[in-house]
């Protein structure tokens, strides 16, 4: 075979393909989403927010109650738990578990499911004064037996609901009454500082 | 520019002019390697490692390959699994006021010296983290002391002592108080005394604590003492008017102030108060507005000084000469009466003409000031300085009565108790002879900040058990067998007296930091209470509450005590009816005075014909360690001293014609001989400061402590011991060693490149202002590249009063605890590394030896045509919608370029990771967890405390209102005691910050350049006085 014939035949289509398989290799262990979407780890007490939020319809703001009062949401304390759960549902493993973590003032260590780097200082209030569910970026709590994250939390995320509001809220099932006139901010130091 | 010194010109003619501004004598001399500095943004060997001398920075080849493999190995051990996101940990019982993310505010007070601080604590999550003014607190409104605001960060000190020790070993604490009331008990079978010695008693319930800790053990002997007091002026005060209360002076009743080496305005206690009452009398916005008038007359070159409409030098031994010639010019010239017993013909000697002359002063501003003090009686007030002899404290009260400021500008306060330096020499013979079977020390450090200190640690051998109390190591703790760590004042109860009748509460913010160990140091005098048979609650929270359910609560309260103490506590204090005070001035004691001072005399040695015969050392206590009680805060360490700009030590400031006759120049080492007394320091050339004065820092040269070893010198071995007038040392001789130190000065870092008034704009008088005369401020309005900003509703922006602004650094310490910025130690300091988002530019101008000063906040300037955002090659600084130059670390890549291309030289580099570095645990706790800690390579500056805008916004949201004009206080404007910084929306004409913005004063600075910065500065303003002024008031 003549060298040139096998350069183009063989070497060429070869490594051009090695270069295409390294570029979608990485791109797949690199992709942004694909450690994060989709994220549900274990808890120290296997809470159901479908069992709470779904079931028996108790209001997210009702546990996370920071979420319109501060930028925080919060996770409630172990006392909040408590007072439903010194009369309900008193004596499975877990319920004893909490209560005992409870009255010997012990903290509870959950794993974290939605996470924003240091750098970033998202604010709640305004986006629950704005008429937003949390279904929006928490996804559909209220079906999941284990807190699963559903949206990759990722600054494209939250540009494309500021630049494109409306579309993005009427495409969610579970909008409230946003109102019209709201634009999000679009500059650095709204969450940046 | 000598006019002052020349005396009085005309109305046309300007008294302050500036010819050309000056940071440093070596820029006067417009050195070559100043000017050279000034055209790089950062100093040669800025960016090399700090272990590289600063010559050569080639990389070799073999430390190539070790920061490559470093780097490599950095990056691996970067790789974490991305599904780690740490634990969230909620409260087991949330405390009902507590909502994570949300601030609470708590007032609570705190105790330096004499004085007490009233403070609003800022807590995130049960955990402080900021420090300002209680805005409630008639002494405060606000405002606090840089010292005040930097305790936070003491708080949090990694060196504190976590348990309690004797001997080094640990030892339980029932153990420990066991021992104590041992020997507490067992002392007079075997007829030996026990001393407590503590710091000035303020608290009421302390002291009563104590007076009962003393019948249960009556050879207890309490000692308060405090490093740096004012004896001098107790002495005069209770030879001049018995046993009377204090007087605290009220500035903000005052038109006239003579302030005599009284340095109100930085190292004299509650200076952040006198600042604030001094600046109210002194805000100008309109034509028609007045000024008061300070008159300084010191030998040292203060911030006080720096700000004074007219400056006189003269040596501190001549000052009560001065003042009572000055007396007998105002009754023999301005027909001001004596007081009855004042033998006129003792005062009669003194003549203020001769003093002229002799001292070289000026005389038209001489007379002037003796006019003014005539002219504004009930309105005038003389403030003479702890440093200065008896006789000058006498001649002061002397004048105040005189001119009738006791009750006007000056308020009776009660005189807390002091030992005396002669007391303690006594106790320390007392505890050499082994007359004392235990010692005390609680919060008290005579081993560190007596002159005798060497022979105090040699005494305390003598002394079976010596017990040190206290949260920290200090040099006395190290000579006892027993240490008890005990609680910060930020995680204690306490009351304390305030002036006028006002009661202040401190209140604990925080748990104990090492719960098991730690108590408040009343609860251990509690329990060795207990142990000694009294019925008393083992907490001093109980204690202190029941002292008040019997004293304070006022017994016709229609309120429960419940509530009366739950008001107190919120509000942090009460108002309590004061009895009026009534003084009678002894004119005896003036006579004496005058004999004690020799004056008159010429023999004698404080005469000026013999006086010249050596140096006068003038030792004041740092306006940021104090007495050396800080000396282990970074935050204070790093600020630069406000007129010497000297960080990480102190050095001995001389005059330059002294320096020039001397042969020495900056960092060279001298040593100093003030009786037996000898010290070796570095020299500090300062311009103003008067011939044969030195003037020195006390608090630093500690020798414990991973901020405070080593850094500056220990000058109390200088202080004389058994003096009136500790502080003040005649005779004091000068020779080189030949060394040389190093001085860590910021002056000459960060230089704007403009011609003076593009800097400083114009400086004018008060007369010139009003009349109008004055040359307007050059506006630049150039064409320009750069695209208009689309306005929005909002523009933030800023305006700073050049005049009301003396340059106390308050605003520098406020902002580096707000937005978490790092020391970053001496060695990167004199690489102009430090991080300071907000400095204080202190320019001169005129003569050396008689300087103008004018003192300038610089911080990012948010320009509108901002010259950094363009030149950002990742465009990690851009513009907001509401005019803020935005700065986002998590682009920024490290060019530097925006800093080179910053014409106000405010951003700043991390050049390292100062956050992992230099905080040790649990440091971290003191961060503001509404701003990002910033990484290694990333640069950073000033964002109009951006998250406080944030917050405003979001509360304004919530209410569905726009954000109200004085709603957001960046911290440097909310610590700023002057209220020279006002902030706001340029957009809303009606905000103050847009009146002030289009004052007839305002500039803004290096305008030619074409940057429109957000921030207006107002031009300075004095008030000297001049022929037009109206004396008949």
């Amino acid at each position: 075979m003549h060298p040139l014939d096998r350069l183009l035949r063989v070497i060429l289509p070869l490594g051009g393909l090695a270069v295409l398989g390294m570029v979608v290799l990485v791109g797949w262990t690199t992709q942004p989403n694909r450690y994060v979407e989709g994220y549900a780890p274990e808890q120290p007490i296997p809470f159901s927010h479908k069992v709470h939020a779904g079931d028996n319809q108790i209001p997210c703001l009702y546990c996370h109650g920071g979420a319109d009062k501060s930028r925080i949401a919060g996770v409630p304390s172990l006392e909040l738990c408590m007072n439903c759960h010194q009369v309900t549902r008193t004596s499975t493993d877990n319920i004893l578990n909490l209560t005992e973590l409870y009255q010997s003032g012990q903290p509870i260590f959950w794993e974290r499911v939605h996470n924003l780097p240091d750098h970033v200082f998202f604010d709640h209030r305004p986006h629950v004064k704005a008429g937003i569910a949390c279904q929006v970026c928490h996804g559909e709590v209220e079906k999941m037996e284990v807190l699963r994250q559903s949206m990759s939390l990722r600054m494209g995320n939250c540009l494309d609901c500021h630049r494109n509001m409306h579309d993005y809220i009427r495409k969610a099932e579970y909008r409230k009454d946003v109102k019209p006139d709201l634009v999000g901010a679009e500059n650095c130091f709204a969450c940046h500082r | 520019m000598d006019d002052k010194r020349r005396g009085l010109q005309q109305g046309d003619a300007p008294i302050v002019a500036p010819e050309r501004l000056w940071r440093s004598l070596s820029e006067r001399a417009g050195e070559d390697a100043v000017r050279e500095a000034r055209g790089h943004e950062f100093v040669p060997g800025a960016a090399l490692p700090m272990d590289s001398a600063g010559e050569g920075d080639a990389v070799s080849r073999r430390r190539f390959m070790a920061l490559l493999s470093a780097t490599a190995a950095f990056g691996a051990a970067g790789c974490s699994t991305p599904q780690d996101r740490g634990k969230m940990v909620p409260y087991t019982k949330q405390p009902p006021e507590v909502t994570p993310g949300i601030a609470n505010y708590y007032a609570s007070a705190f105790q330096e010296g004499t004085t007490v601080y009233p403070v609003l604590v800022k807590a995130r999550e049960g955990r402080p983290i900021h420090l300002t003014g209680n805005d409630a607190h008639p002494h405060s409104q606000g405002k606090t002391t840089l010292r005040a605001q930097a305790e936070v960060l003491s708080l949090y000190d990694p060196d504190r002592l976590e348990d309690w020790r004797e001997g080094g070993k640990p030892i339980k604490k029932d153990a420990a108080i066991a021992k104590l009331v041992a020997a507490l008990s067992d002392g007079p079978a075997r007829g030996s005394r026990a001393l407590l010695m503590t710091g000035a008693v303020l608290s009421p319930t302390r002291r009563a604590l104590i007076e009962e800790l003393k019948g249960k053990a009556p050879h207890l002997v309490h000692v308060a003492f405090e490093p740096v007091a004012d004896h001098a002026a107790r002495a005069a005060a209770s030879a001049a008017f018995g046993d009377g209360p204090a007087l605290a002076p009220q500035l903000d009743r005052a038109r006239v102030v003579l302030a005599v080496e009284a340095d109100f305005m930085s190292t004299l206690p509650d200076s952040a108060r006198l600042i604030r009452q001094f600046a109210d009398r002194r805000r100008v916005r309109s034509k028609e507005d007045g000024m008061n008038r300070l008159y300084c007359i010191e030998g040292r070159m203060s911030l006080t000084g720096s700000n004074a409409d007219h400056r006189l030098q003269l040596r501190p031994s001549r000052a009560a000469a001065f003042l009572f010639a000055l007396a007998w010019e105002l009754h023999e010239k301005h027909r001001l009466p004596l007081p009855y017993g004042v033998d006129s013909s003792v005062l009669s000697s003194f003549k203020l003409a001769a003093m002229v002359e002799s001292e070289k002063l000026p005389a038209p501003v001489v007379e002037a000031l003796a006019a003014d003090l005539a002219g504004h009686r009930g309105q005038a007030v003389v403030l003479a300085g702890p440093v200065l002899p008896a006789a000058a404290h006498t001649a002061a009260a002397l004048l105040n009565v005189m001119l009738e400021a006791e009750g006007r500008t000056l308020d009776a306060c009660a005189l807390v108790p002091l030992a005396t330096p002669e007391e303690l020499r006594a106790l320390r013979a007392d505890l050499e002879q082994g007359r004392y079977s235990v010692a005390i020390f609680w919060e008290s450090d005579p081993v560190y900040a007596l002159p005798d200190g060497a022979d105090w640690k040699r005494a305390l051998v003598q002394v079976p058990l010596c017990v040190a109390i206290g949260p920290l190591a200090t040099e006395t703790s190290q000579a006892c067998s027993m240490v008890l760590a005990a609680n910060h004042w930020l995680e204690s109860w306490n009351d304390f007296e305030s002036p006028g009748g006002v009661l202040t509460l401190q209140q604990p913010l925080i748990e104990p930091l090492y719960p098991d160990a730690l108590m408040q140091g009343e609860e251990i005098l509690l329990a060795c209470l207990k142990a000694l048979g009294a019925q008393r609650p083992g907490e001093y929270y109980e204690y202190l509450r029941e002292r008040w359910q019997r004293e304070v609560y006022p017994a016709d309260s229609p309120a429960p005590f419940s509530a009366f103490w739950e008001a107190a506590v919120h509000d942090g204090f009460v108002q309590r009816p004061v009895a009026p005070v009534v003084r009678t001035f002894n004119g005896a004691a003036v006579a004496a005075a005058a004999r004690d001072a020799g004056l008159g005399d010429p023999a004698h040695p404080t005469s000026s014909s013999s006086a010249h015969s050596g140096f006068e050392l003038v030792l004041h206590p740092d306006a940021r360690t104090w007495d050396g009680r800080y000396a282990n805060n970074g935050w204070l360490q790093e600020l630069p001293e406000p007129v010497s700009k000297e960080a990480w030590g102190n050095a001995l400031a001389l005059a330059p014609v002294d320096a020039e006759r001397l042969e020495v120049a900056d960092g060279d080492l001298v040593e100093i001989s003030a009786g037996e007394a000898k010290l070796t320091v570095p020299t500090l050339v300062q311009p103003g400061q008067a011939p044969g004065v030195l003037s020195l820092a006390l608090g630093l040269g500690k020798s414990l402590g991973s901020i405070a070893a080593g850094v500056g010198v220990n000058a109390f071995p200088l202080v004389a011991a058994e003096s009136r007038s500790p502080y003040l040392r005649t005779g004091v001789s000068l020779t080189r060693t030949g060394g040389k130190k190093k001085i860590i000065r910021t002056q000459e870092h960060w230089a704007l490149e403009g011609r003076d008034a593009d800097i400083i704009g114009r400086p004018q008088t008060l007369v010139q202002y009003a009349h109008g005369d004055h040359e307007p401020h050059a506006h630049h309005d150039h064409p320009t590249l750069y695209p208009e900003h689309k306005p929005g509703a909002e523009k933030w922006g800023m305006a700073i009063d050049l005049s009301s602004c003396v340059g106390c650094s308050g605003c520098m310490i406020a902002c580096q605890s707000e937005n978490n910025i790092p020391t970053v130690g001496p060695e990167a300091v004199d690489r102009s590394r430090e991080m300071h988002w907000i400095r204080i530019d202190r320019y001169y101008s005129g003569d050396p030896a008689a300087p103008e000063v004018v003192h300038q906040p610089m911080l990012c300037q948010h320009c509108d045509h901002a010259p950094c955002e363009n030149v950002c090659p990742v465009a990690a600084t851009t513009h907001s919608p509401d005019g803020l130059n935005q700065m986002i670390y998590n682009r920024c890549v490290g060019t530097r370029y925006c800093s080179n291309n910053c014409p106000y030289k405010v951003r700043r580099f991390n050049f390292f990771d100062y956050h992992l570095e230099r905080v040790r645990e649990p440091q971290e706790m003191v961060y503001n967890p509404e701003v990002t800690v910033r990484p290694r390579g990333v640069m950073e500056k000033c964002t109009f405390c951006v998250q406080r805008i944030a917050d405003a916004r979001m509360r304004a949201k919530a209410e569905e209102r726009p954000v109200r004009d004085g709603e957001i206080t960046p911290a440097c404007a909310a610590a700023c005691p002057a209220k020279a910084i006002v902030f706001g929306n340029l957009l809303d004409p009606e905000s103050e910050v847009s009146r002030l913005s289009a004052s007839d004063r305002g500039f803004k600075v290096l305008d030619f350049v074409g940057a429109r910065p957000a921030i207006t500065y107002l031009a300075h303003l004095s008030n000297p006085a001049s022929p037009e002024d109206d004396h008949a008031s």
